[in-house]
């Protein structure tokens, strides 16, 4: 994103896939934040470091090399095969089918706008054909609306962020100026890793023990999806 | 119309939107009209497990969508996951007629997105006083049917129900208004005669 007139195509596609505005049932996650602000295991303080190791811990090792799988997927059978290996990488059911339910949303969400690819996903991920992972589908969608594999992981680390923030502002532990600075902090470790896509084949790992702990918490009295 | 009818209940939190799902379907469960509920709690499960246990409607066809803090968005600005749990109970119920997708509840302001409902309610009560329809607020004013519940109330709360009936019909300007006794069950009947007849199309002619 860096030249001329040439390249405003590309950047306003990217900025409408990727707007706050976009609806994907995103905002109603909180992975985990809202169990762990409630039980005292991150507060307004520490609030920068719970989301930056979410980023770490989280997106690096593992989101992002889930969805370089689903972007560089070719076909139906090769994209659900990349989807079933990363259902397996996931060591707890709660975070499992929390991504998984992210994914379905999104596909609910992009089918019914009629993007690229939407409908056979969401159609293949409700006959059960298809594990709809949220990053494995940002992948998969992101590449069919054009977007460069950089691009798509740029976007998809800043919604990690902007999305964590956001539900700390809406849980009131987190105001929305101070949201920005903790996001910008992160961009840095977002762009790194959106530069240098993780190699093929590479399978997501990483172990974000804080936050699964937190997901896996019975939460009977939850605002968020988890 | 390709599936079942998805119909938005709006309105502040206590003005009857689950006393009056409650009604309704024990006319549905009567009448055998297929149908399911979507409820938007802020913070539990609650109205789910209060129509659970009112055992007119098969449990697994009630599910509870949490709003993320923000049962506005979740009906309007990104309805994905209530449209998501919508497609759920299609696939998996393919009778259905009818969705009945209760909001967490919510101000005045607050109104559907038509990419999540055919038809939408705004429930409001008469406790609430009897200057809300004159707040013109934007669910009042757009919903398909504005019901003013809890008529019952309005002596112990001294409203004046028929000026606030006018009220609320001056301001929807000859669209629906119907008033309704949720405790008794009064204006039920008619709820669901206008659903029949402008969604469901099914209305028997006189
Ligand atoms: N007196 C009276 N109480 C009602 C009526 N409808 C509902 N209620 C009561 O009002 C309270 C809130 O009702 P509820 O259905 O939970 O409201 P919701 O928050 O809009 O779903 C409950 O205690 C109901 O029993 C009515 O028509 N008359
Ligand atoms: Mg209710």
């Amino acid at each position: 994103m860096s030249g001329g007139a040439g390249e405003l195509p590309a950047l306003l596609l990217a900025l409408r896939l990727g707007d706050s505005g976009f609806p994907g049932g995103g905002f109603a996650f909180s992975w985990g934040l809202e169990t762990a602000l409630r039980d005292g295991r991150t507060d307004r303080r520490a609030l920068g470091d719970w989301i930056g190791s979410e980023i770490d811990l989280r997106w690096v090792p593992f989101d992002a090399p889930a969805l370089a799988g689903g972007w560089r997927a070719s076909g139906a059978a090769a994209l659900a095969d990349w989807a079933a290996r990363v259902d397996e990488c996931h060591w707890a059911e709660a975070p499992r089918r929390a991504s998984h339910e992210a994914g379905m949303a999104l596909l609910t969400a992009t089918a019914a706008m009629a993007l690229p690819s939407a409908a056979a996903l969401r159609e293949a991920a409700a006959t059960g054909r298809l594990r709809a992972h949220l990053p494995v589908m940002q992948g998969a969608l992101w590449r069919a609306a054009g977007l460069d594999l950089p691009t798509a992981l740029a976007l998809s680390g800043l919604g990690a962020a902007r999305g964590l923030a956001s539900a700390a502002v809406r849980l009131g532990a987190l105001g929305a100026i101070g949201a920005q600075a903790l996001i910008a902090g992160l961009e840095p470790r977002i762009a790194r890793a959106a530069a240098g896509p993780p190699p093929e084949g590479a399978l997501p790992e990483g172990f974000p023990a804080v936050s699964d702990v937190a997901l896996l918490r019975p939460a009977p009295d939850r605002l968020f999806v988890n | 119309m390709s599936g079942a009818a998805r119909i938005g209940i709006g309105g502040p939190v206590g003005s009857g939107k689950t006393a009056l799902i409650e009604r309704m379907l024990e006319a549905f469960a009567a009448d055998g009209t297929e149908v399911a509920v979507i409820t938007n709690d802020l913070a539990t499960d609650e109205d789910a497990e209060r129509l659970r246990r009112g055992g007119r409607l098969a449990p697994e066809r009630i599910l509870a969508v949490q709003a993320g803090a923000c049962p506005h968005t979740v009906i309007r600005e990104d309805p994905t996951l209530n449209m998501a749990a919508a497609d759920r109970l299609e696939r998996q119920f393919p009778g259905l007629e009818l969705i009945l997708i209760e909001s967490g509840g919510d101000n005045l302001a607050s109104t559907f997105s038509l990419d999540l409902v055919d038809y939408w309610l705004f429930v409001i009560d008469v406790a609430g006083g009897d200057d809300i329809p004159r707040k013109r607020g934007p669910g009042v004013l757009q919903c398909d049917l504005l019901v003013i519940n809890k008529t019952d109330l309005a002596p112990h709360v001294g409203v004046d129900f028929p000026a606030m009936l006018a009220t609320a019909q001056a301001a929807r300007e000859g669209r629906p208004v119907i008033a309704s006794d949720c405790r008794r069950g009064a204006g039920v009947a008619e709820v669901i005669a206008r659903l029949r007849r402008d969604v469901l199309f099914t209305a028997v002619a006189p």
